[in-house]
């Protein structure tokens, strides 16, 4: 395998990690996250007006 | 005030709204029920003592079309039925008895510059041109801001006045601020928490009784308001006249005429604006509802133990609101405030032997009308029930039996220009986009860097791109629907087929562009304001059959059956809707239960469009869509992309490439799953790399079973080898079964990236999640039973 080559693998490795990482990223924050309601109001979980 | 007092049976003096007959002017006595369903109607007017006018039936005879204080109100034959009327001239209320005139309060000033920004919040209810203030205000330069997920959208745009700077933001339109919906929420916790230093409240000068309700509403919350009389010019051409100086002095408030859409009386209306911030740096006395002596004590009493809570929250607190209520947490005295709000709010329902929402919106309607009494003129010689100016085509496009068939042909007349004329651009997108992978592809040395670009990133992004004129195309067209006041009627149209499902008739015309391609048609559920309809109609659009879906059909509809193509393939999109209904149906009966809000719709008069207007919004959901989306769909096709790519091993052919790939190990792997629908690990594979969009399902399989890549539904000898391949114990894969099978499978299973993308735009990522699980699950379910019962037969 060439130089060339390997930078290639390298860099084309580490854009699809990157992407990955963004797709995980995003998954895990809605795991994390909690049921929001949705009246809008803003208020997170303790909302009171728990819709939907 | 002289009320009649009823008991929860309907009198015999009194009858319900919906045995009315076209034509008839009835009075409302009360609305029954409780919740949002009542509070919504309520806010619309449906106030004892109001008068209603039943104009029409839909053509398919519900719903029904109401005309109550000048507005033209849809309400279905059930919901009309919780409506108590009476005869049109029975004494037995007068409405203007409730008129109190108004009470002082004196607020202190206040520095409009302490958070270093002049702030001010466009209010008022739907379609009453605020966006079209906002965008003559600001130009074209607003930042659409998402709020909640995406239930409420408000923007925010600067101007100068007077060498000064100003925030305007464009907040969602309501009819009220109680706590009922996610846009009275919004709003009314926007005020409260950034408190503005000005309310600009847009009003439709047409029709002042319903939107000065939500005036009402604004003045108890004790900031500078002015108020905008919008679409001064339709008030003219109407012959009433108001007495703007007048009602000014009664609502405390400067009122200036305005006529959003072609800047008549901006300037004036933002000058007032900024007098009002400037006044407010000193204390000033600001005008609220007089609500009558009982109420005003209470309100007294209860402001004395609270007194940093404004008179807005102290009176919601009176009337038992959950969110005002919430704010009191933190107080020492808390429990003696609930207690002693409890004792008043029970003390007033006695004495007025109703509800106290009933009441509080009888007395601010009961304002609104002794206001309007002393500075407005209704134009003598219009009848009552007659309706006002900009409701002539109703005549012709909700006609009982021309409605259908001009509904149609817009519909066709929108899916045409959508998908075919946007086809040209797309074509030259897509050839733009392979001219510049191709130059890439020439530019660069042979080797994974160029694969990367070419076949993921390019291919990638351009599958992005591709979307775009329809996109553009597809909201120029909403928008003109929108604001001609036309979308309103469609959903009138066909409310009755979508109730049926579970669903608002609003609904259709997203469905309708899902047979063309399911992003633009996610992005198209906007229009629905209930944020349930939304999810329903979200999750049920990829059953509707793409475009993309039809190279797979016909490819296989061509190779294994012989006669009656046709209806083989019409079968497909049959099935698709079939399952499109029951899972909406499925859904509206479980966790996706009806909130009753949904089912009251205003009808506008119908209204000229502005190419503006249109071509704003239209760049405004491009822009979205390609800053939003194309993050989204470059990781997931950069991941797709290296899934068939990697591991390489030297010397193979594509075929077997792909087969030894992560891609061809994952086919293989759901072997087990697919092999009792009939499918082999190839089919399996096909249905993989169709994730990333579904015309790659066949170019997929001219990979696998030819070897060739650039595969169509053309393709001859792919046709011939998908009858040809046999198993290896020499069965055909294919026979008619397996290929009806498997094009169940692609009608079903899940959608492409792009539209899951769409998905977790519009409705979150937990439901991106819960359709690639359910839309997979019913696609394996119907292909299977399909294959073994076809088996058995």
């Amino acid at each position: 395998m060439t130089t060339s080559a390997i930078i290639q693998t390298i860099v084309v490795l580490g854009i699809v990690a990157v992407a990955l990482v963004y797709v995980l990223r995003r998954v895990s924050k809605t795991l994390r996250g909690h049921d929001k309601c949705d009246c809008g109001c803003g208020c997170g979980k303790n909302c009171k007006n728990k819709k939907f | 005030m002289a009320i009649e007092q009823h008991d929860n049976k309907t009198t015999n003096k009194t009858r319900l709204l919906d045995n009315e007959p076209v034509g008839m002017t009835v009075q409302v006595v009360r609305v029954m029920g409780d919740g949002a369903f009542r509070q919504r109607l309520l806010e619309m007017g449906f106030v004892r003592g109001a008068q209603v006018t039943v104009l029409k039936n839909a053509p398919l005879k519900d719903p029904v079309e109401y005309m109550i204080m000048g507005s033209h109100i849809s309400l279905r034959h059930s919901e009309a039925a919780q409506v108590e009327v009476t005869d049109k001239d029975a004494e037995f209320c007068d409405m203007e008895d409730a008129f109190n005139g108004i009470v002082e309060t004196e607020v202190a000033g206040v520095d409009p510059m302490a958070d270093n920004v002049l702030r001010v919040a466009l209010v008022g209810n739907p379609n009453c041109g605020k966006t079209s203030l906002f965008n003559n205000v600001t130009g074209a330069k607003e930042k659409v801001g998402n709020y909640g997920g995406v239930t409420v959208d408000s923007k925010e745009g600067w101007f100068t006045i007077g060498g000064r700077k100003v925030q305007l933001v464009d907040l969602p339109g309501t009819y009220s601020l109680t706590e009922y919906s996610p846009e009275e929420m919004y709003v009314r916790t926007y005020i409260r928490d950034n408190r503005p230093d000005a309310i600009l409240n847009i009003v439709d000068a047409g029709n002042l009784e319903r939107n000065l309700y939500l005036t009402t509403q604004i003045m108890d919350m004790n900031i500078p308001m002015v108020i905008a009389l919008n679409m001064w010019d339709e008030l003219e051409k109407s012959g009433d006249k108001l007495d703007i100086e007048m009602m000014s002095r009664l609502l405390g408030a400067r009122m200036v005429p305005v006529t959003a859409y072609n800047g008549h009386g901006v300037k004036e209306v933002l000058q007032a604006t900024m007098e009002a911030i400037d006044e407010s740096e000193q204390e000033t006395k600001h005008h609220n509802v007089n609500y009558g002596t009982l109420i005003e004590d209470s309100l007294k009493e209860l402001g004395d133990m609270c007194p940093q809570l404004d008179r807005y929250t102290v009176l919601k607190i009176i009337e038992n609101d959950q969110h005002a209520l919430a704010l009191l947490d933190n107080q020492d005295n808390a429990a003696n405030v609930k207690i002693a709000a409890a004792e008043m709010r029970q003390r007033i329902e006695r004495d007025y032997n109703d509800d106290i929402v009933s009441i509080i919106t009888d007395l601010k309607y009961g304002f609104v009308r002794g206001a309007l009494a002393e500075a407005l003129t209704p134009n003598p010689d219009r009848a009552t029930g007659e309706t006002k100016p900009g409701y002539s085509f109703d005549r012709l496009l909700t006609n009982r039996w021309l409605a259908l068939p001009i509904l149609l042909v817009l519909m066709w007349l929108m899916f045409e220009a959508t998908f075919t004329l946007g086809a040209y651009p797309q074509e030259w997108i897509e050839k733009g986009v392979g001219l510049f992978g191709e130059w890439i592809g020439n530019a660069m040395p042979d080797g994974i860097l160029k694969d990367l670009i070419v076949d993921g990133i390019i291919a990638g992004v351009g599958g992005v791109l591709v979307f775009l004129p329809q996109i553009l195309i597809l909201f120029f067209f909403i928008s003109l629907l929108e604001d001609s006041g036309y979308m309103a009627r469609a959903a009138f149209i066909v409310d009755r087929i979508m109730h049926r499902v579970g669903l608002h008739g609003k609904s259709f015309i997203p469905y309708l562009i899902g047979f063309g391609c399911g992003v633009p048609a996610i992005m198209a559920t906007r229009t629905l304001e209930n944020r349930r309809d939304r999810l329903v109609t979200i999750l049920t659009i990829p059953f509707m059959s793409c475009s993309a879906r039809l190279p797979a059909y016909l490819l296989l509809v061509a190779a294994f059956f012989t006669a009656k193509q046709g209806l083989i393939l019409m079968s497909i999109y049959l099935i698709g809707i079939l399952v499109a209904a029951l899972t909406a149906i499925i859904m509206s009966k479980t966790f996706l239960k009806h909130d009753k809000t949904q089912f009251v719709m205003e009808l506008p008069p119908y209204r000229k469009p502005t190419a503006r207007n249109a071509t704003i919004h239209m760049w405004s959901k491009g822009k979205q869509y390609l800053q939003k989306m194309a993050t989204v769909i470059l990781a997931a096709s950069i991941i797709v992309w290296a899934l068939g790519y990697f591991p390489r091993h030297e010397g193979q052919t594509p075929q077997e490439q792909i087969e030894n790939s992560y891609m061809g190990m994952m086919g293989k792997a759901i072997e087990p799953v697919v092999a009792p629908l009939g499918f082999n690990w190839q089919m399996g594979v096909s249905v993989l790399t169709g994730a990333a969009a579904k015309e790659i399902v066949v170019s997929t399989m001219g990979v696998l079973y030819t070897g060739e890549s650039d595969a169509d539904e053309e393709s001859a000898p792919l046709k011939e080898k998908l009858q040809t391949a046999t198993k290896p114990n020499g069965e055909h894969v294919f026979d008619p079964i397996v290929a009806y099978s498997f094009m169940l499978f692609i009608l079903l299973y899940f959608p492409c990236i792009a539209a899951l993308a769409a998905i977790r735009r519009e409705a979150g990522t937990k439901w991106m999640v819960f359709e690639i699980f359910y839309t997979t699950a019913v696609a394996w379910l119907v292909s299977f039973i399909f294959y073994q019962v076809a088996r058995l037969i």
